[in-house]
């Protein structure tokens, strides 16, 4: 049941989310997550306004469109920073609440000249709106933003980094800013009639989110993040394409939040699991480096070599049961019971030789 | 500006005046740093000796002054400087090894359009290894402890071969093994006969670790050579009320 | 004329603006704008899913549901952000989209049922809110108003109580939590209020619009006035002004009435940016000339003062050393000069230029200021 339709989707969606993956990965870097969300929303006006100007919803038309619009939200937050010094969130809510009411008043204004059911789409996105004669021209936009990041890649990266550090060396940051920022723009503009404005934001940041927690280097996390770009991509695509009057937006977003949430948790170095077993082992060793040395203080209070400490004392040493510490130390043949005769009611514990060399040995 | 003014000075600075949001940091600065000089940069909080490296390097724009390195203006000098910022100022969980930050100080040399090459790759193993962080080359930055962020920051400076070094407080936060080694590293690139200014804030060490002194509290206090200039009445007009801090300093010189 | 109609929407609008200059004046105060943003999409999820489980579209439970969601997405965010694994920026960006997301994919499945329109979701119709009325004390009573009021009323006694306790904790959280005024939970009333406000609005302006009456009218408050008093009252006069703007020009151009009044909150802040005495373009642009000039005076004379007496004086002291050693365009340097000779601090002698006693005093003055400063930032 491979429709051309159902390719057509497949395709567009794979390579939206693998550029909204890759351009993603500097946003996350440099913590303009939001910014995204921003231009992205503040896109609609622009959308609209080419459409009523155009008179159609031709390609480049729209993205033209969006992209002016993109671009001078993305200017009006630094003036507002900048120029009047307003605090950096407050800057990203005015333009992304002002540019998108100006989108709502020009869709009514197209809704009342006829002919605009096509542009709520850009509003969640829909797959099914996207023609076999729009991959071409997608193809080779995204093609160029690519290549126009390959270039500049170590400058990017530099940039992403350490600003200051780039700029000692003499790199024109401000415009290598611009040039970035102007490419996440075309970026989120492509993605709009898949995605639509409103969720393109997480598929910017969650692909990137998700390969982060992989990765060691920046090449490897790009590459991951167009990796997870694109399944999500071509996931959301396909269950909406098939599922009846499904947005793809939604789809594609949860698609890709899955795989943030599955790196978050399960990623080897840095994901929760690994880390909280880490810390579990850790503390496991501490407690267990804690009555040994009990063991061996009370040793040489009693100038003792195999004094026996008591297991009541070690509980309220370690402030907890001692007994399962006790067994596992048991186990690995470094504590057993005393083989003097207990006294009623008590259990004591003595160092074997492992033990000692154990607690005499520099952190293991 | 094409002659060369003062050409045997390392670090030329006239006049500089530096403002912020219109109030001046930083007051008619004048300060000559011979070359061969291994100079500490020193003033209570506030001081403006971090904004004096900056100005220095055209990171923040004057109100007046000029500067010139090796007679030439900074613009034009680029490749003899190297800088190392505040450890604090980037973030360290980024995706990068560290070989991958030290190559970063080759990237204004490189150019546009050219990648790294093996040439690249030897000579920041090369640094590396003169920090003493050579089997550390492929690990991620985001596991290294303080006093190795600080050391691949100067292994970055260090890879650029510059003639002229600035670093922001490379000693704060380091434990003590790490501030030695810093130390007698940085005096290692002053007898190849480089210049190394280091904003640094602990008065103790100074007369140990530096023979040139440079005394800051938004107008040059004093500078010159530290036996001279390291002086108790200099101390008082630098840092006035916190003397009481310093009223326990031995004034030796016994570097 | 005013008829019934225009009045059911201006009344709703207004109380829109109302309550969002409330919260936001504390939103933006608080630096949380953007988590206006986040509580405004994911009540989205709060309300399908109450739908879902109860089956209640009206009433207490979807305005239960939502405030859950929304305050969840808040402080999921930034519990997701302790984990270091991510930046807050980036939390927040995945987790609201998530929950939007998944509010918008349960309502396309249950479409049927729901009758809830994901466009008016995001857009609101304002323009409608006279369908859906209630009778009350013999009059009819838009439905959406009177949720609107309710709401509204909450909002002004919460913030009338706490008004204290929500200044403090909006500029000094360590101070508030030292007082024992628990900014924590004064933050969570603030994000519960906003949630809550967001419900009862969207029917009417959608979620986007909301946004734009909670922070723009703030932010234009912040611009113009320098106390919180100052900031809600100048917040309240530009909604309410945006919302019968919006209206009327909105009705004559037949577009969105809704959107019309959300971008009419923008003139507002327009006006701010151009004419504020406080922070507005003009103001700043004459304040930044004195200061300037001033800055620039006191930059020769401090020049002038560290040479006096020594042996460069001759070379520092000429129009030369300015353009030369300060790096300042002839021009430039002529009218500081000029300034300078103006306020009597500097005098000129042929070439030469030296201070008058005027400012070798004003020079002493700014060496002891500094020292002061210093010593205060010590």
């Amino acid at each position: 049941m491979l429709s051309p339709t159902l390719i057509t989707v497949a395709l567009a969606a794979a390579m939206i989310g693998a550029l909204a993956g890759v351009l993603g990965s500097f946003l996350v870097l440099r913590g303009q997550s939001l910014l995204g969300d921003v231009i992205a929303h503040a896109s609609l006006p622009g959308v609209v306004a080419a459409f009523l100007i155009s008179g159609g919803r031709g390609f480049f038309a729209i993205l033209a469109g969006a992209l002016i619009a993109g671009a001078l939200a993305g200017l009006s937050v630094q003036a507002l920073r900048r120029g009047a010094g307003v605090k950096p969130d407050a800057a990203l809510g005015v333009v992304l609440s002002l540019f998108f009411a100006a989108g709502v008043v020009l869709l009514t204004l197209a809704q009342t000249r006829g002919g605009s059911a096509g542009l709520t789409v850009f509003l969640f996105g829909q797959a099914a709106s996207v023609l076999r004669a729009d991959l071409l021209p997608m193809a080779l936009v995204g093609g160029g933003v690519l290549v126009v990041l390959a270039l500049f890649w170590k400058e990017f990266q530099f940039l992403a980094f350490d600003p200051e550090g780039a700029r000692a060396q003499g790199l024109p940051v401000a415009r290598l800013e611009v040039l970035l920022t102007l490419l996440i723009a075309v970026t989120i503009v492509l993605g709009l009639t898949l995605a639509g404005v409103v969720l393109m934001v997480a598929l910017l940041i969650a692909p990137a989110v998700a390969a982060r927690q992989w990765v060691r280097g920046l090449a490897p996390m790009v590459w991951l993040a167009a990796l997870f770009g694109a399944l999500a991509g071509t996931g959301g695509a396909v269950i909406s394409a098939i599922g009846q009057g499904v947005a793809t937006g939604p789809v594609m977003v949860l698609a890709a939040v899955a795989l943030a949430a599955l790196s978050l948790l399960l990623a080897p170095e840095r994901g929760i699991l690994a880390r909280r077993t880490r810390q579990a082992q850790a503390r496991k060793s501490l407690r267990g480096r804690q009555v040994l040395a009990a063991l061996g203080g009370l040793e040489s209070d009693h100038a003792n070599p195999g004094y026996a400490g008591d297991q009541a004392m070690l509980d309220a040493y370690l402030g907890t049961d001692a007994g399962p510490v006790l067994a596992r130390l048991q186990r690995e043949g470094y504590v057993r019971p005393a083989s003097l005769p207990p006294e009623p009611g008590a259990r004591r514990w003595e160092l074997t030789e492992a033990g000692r060399q154990r607690l005499e040995a520099p952190d293991a | 500006m094409n002659t060369l003014h003062e050409p045997h000075i390392a670090c030329h600075v006239e006049d500089l005046t530096v403002s912020y949001r219109e109030r001046p940091v930083l007051w008619d600065i004048d300060l000559d740093i011979p070359p061969g000089v291994m100079a500490a940069v020193v003033g209570p909080n506030g001081a403006g000796k971090s904004t004096l490296i900056k100005a220095i390097l055209g990171l923040v724009p004057p109100v007046a002054g000029h500067v010139r390195v090796f007679g030439q203006p900074v613009a034009q000098a680029r490749r003899r400087i190297a800088y190392v910022p505040q450890r604090q100022s980037v973030d360290w969980d980024f995706p990068a090894t560290v070989r991958d930050v030290v190559l970063m100080g080759l990237y204004g040399k490189l150019g546009w359009l050219r990648r790294p090459g093996r040439a690249e790759k030897a000579k920041a193993q090369a640094a590396l290894e003169q920090v003493g962080m050579q089997d550390y080359a492929a690990r991620p930055i985001s596991q290294l402890s303080g006093g190795q962020q600080q050391r691949v920051f100067i292994a970055r400076a260090l890879v650029q071969e510059a003639d002229l070094l600035f670093l922001d407080e490379p000693m704060a936060g380091v434990d003590a093994v790490t501030e030695a080694a810093i130390v007698s590293l940085l005096k290692a690139q002053r007898d190849a006969g480089r210049t190394v200014v280091v904003v640094h804030h602990d008065l103790q060490t100074v007369a140990r670790y530096f023979d040139w002194l440079v005394m800051l509290n938004q107008r040059i206090i004093a500078q010159g050579p530290v036996a001279e200039v390291y002086t108790e009445d200099n101390l008082r007009a630098a840092y006035g009320g916190q003397l009481a801090l310093i009223g326990t300093l031995r004034l030796s010189d016994d570097a | 004329m005013l008829d019934a109609v225009a009045l059911m929407i201006l009344g709703t609008g207004a109380l829109v603006a109302i309550s969002g200059a409330l919260l936001g004046t504390f939103l933006v105060l608080r630096g949380e704008s953007m988590s206006g943003d986040a509580i405004s999409h994911a009540i989205v999820l709060g309300i399908v899913l109450a739908w879902m489980l109860t089956g209640a579209r009206a009433g207490v439970l979807p305005v239960a549901g939502a405030v859950l969601a929304g305050v969840g997405a808040v402080f999921g965010a930034q519990a997701l952000a302790r984990s270091k694994l991510l930046g807050q920026d980036a939390a927040t960006g995945i987790v609201f989209p998530a929950m939007f997301a998944l509010g918008v994919l349960l309502i396309n499945l249950n479409a049927r049922n729901l009758h809830l329109d994901i466009d008016t979701v995001l857009l609101g119709e304002i323009g409608f809110v006279w369908l859906n009325t209630v009778t009350i004390a013999g009059i009819d009573w838009p439905v959406a108003g009177v949720t609107l009021a309710a709401v509204g009323a909450v909002n002004v006694a919460v913030v009338a109580l706490f008004w204290k306790e929500w200044k403090i904790a909006a500029f000094d959280p360590g101070l508030a939590s030292a007082l024992g005024l628990k900014p924590g939970a004064m933050g969570f009333l603030l994000l519960a209020l906003t949630a809550a406000t967001a419900v009862a609005a969207f029917d009417a302006v959608g979620v986007v619009l909301f946004l734009a009456f909670l922070i723009v009218p703030a932010v234009t408050g912040r611009l113009v006035a320098a106390s919180v008093g100052g900031m809600l009252s100048v917040a309240l006069l530009s909604g309410l002004a945006a919302v019968g703007i919006g209206y009327a020009a909105a009705f004559r151009a037949d577009v969105s009435l809704g959107g019309g009044m959300a971008l009419a909150t923008g003139l507002g802040l327009l006006l701010a940016l151009v004419a504020s005495p406080r922070s507005g373009v003009v103001a700043a642009w004459v304040r930044r000339r004195a200061l300037r000039e001033e800055g620039l005076v006191a930059v020769l004379i401090a020049h002038l003062s560290a040479h006096e007496g020594t042996a460069e004086e001759a070379e520092e002291s000429g129009p030369a050393a300015l353009v030369g050693h300060l790096g300042w365009r002839p021009a430039h340097a002529q009218a500081v000069v000029a300034a300078a000779l103006d306020r009597g601090v500097i005098r000129r002698e042929g070439e030469r230029l030296s201070l008058t006693e005027a400012g070798r005093a004003l020079a002493r003055a700014e060496v002891r200021r500094n020292d002061r400063r210093r010593a205060l930032a010590d």
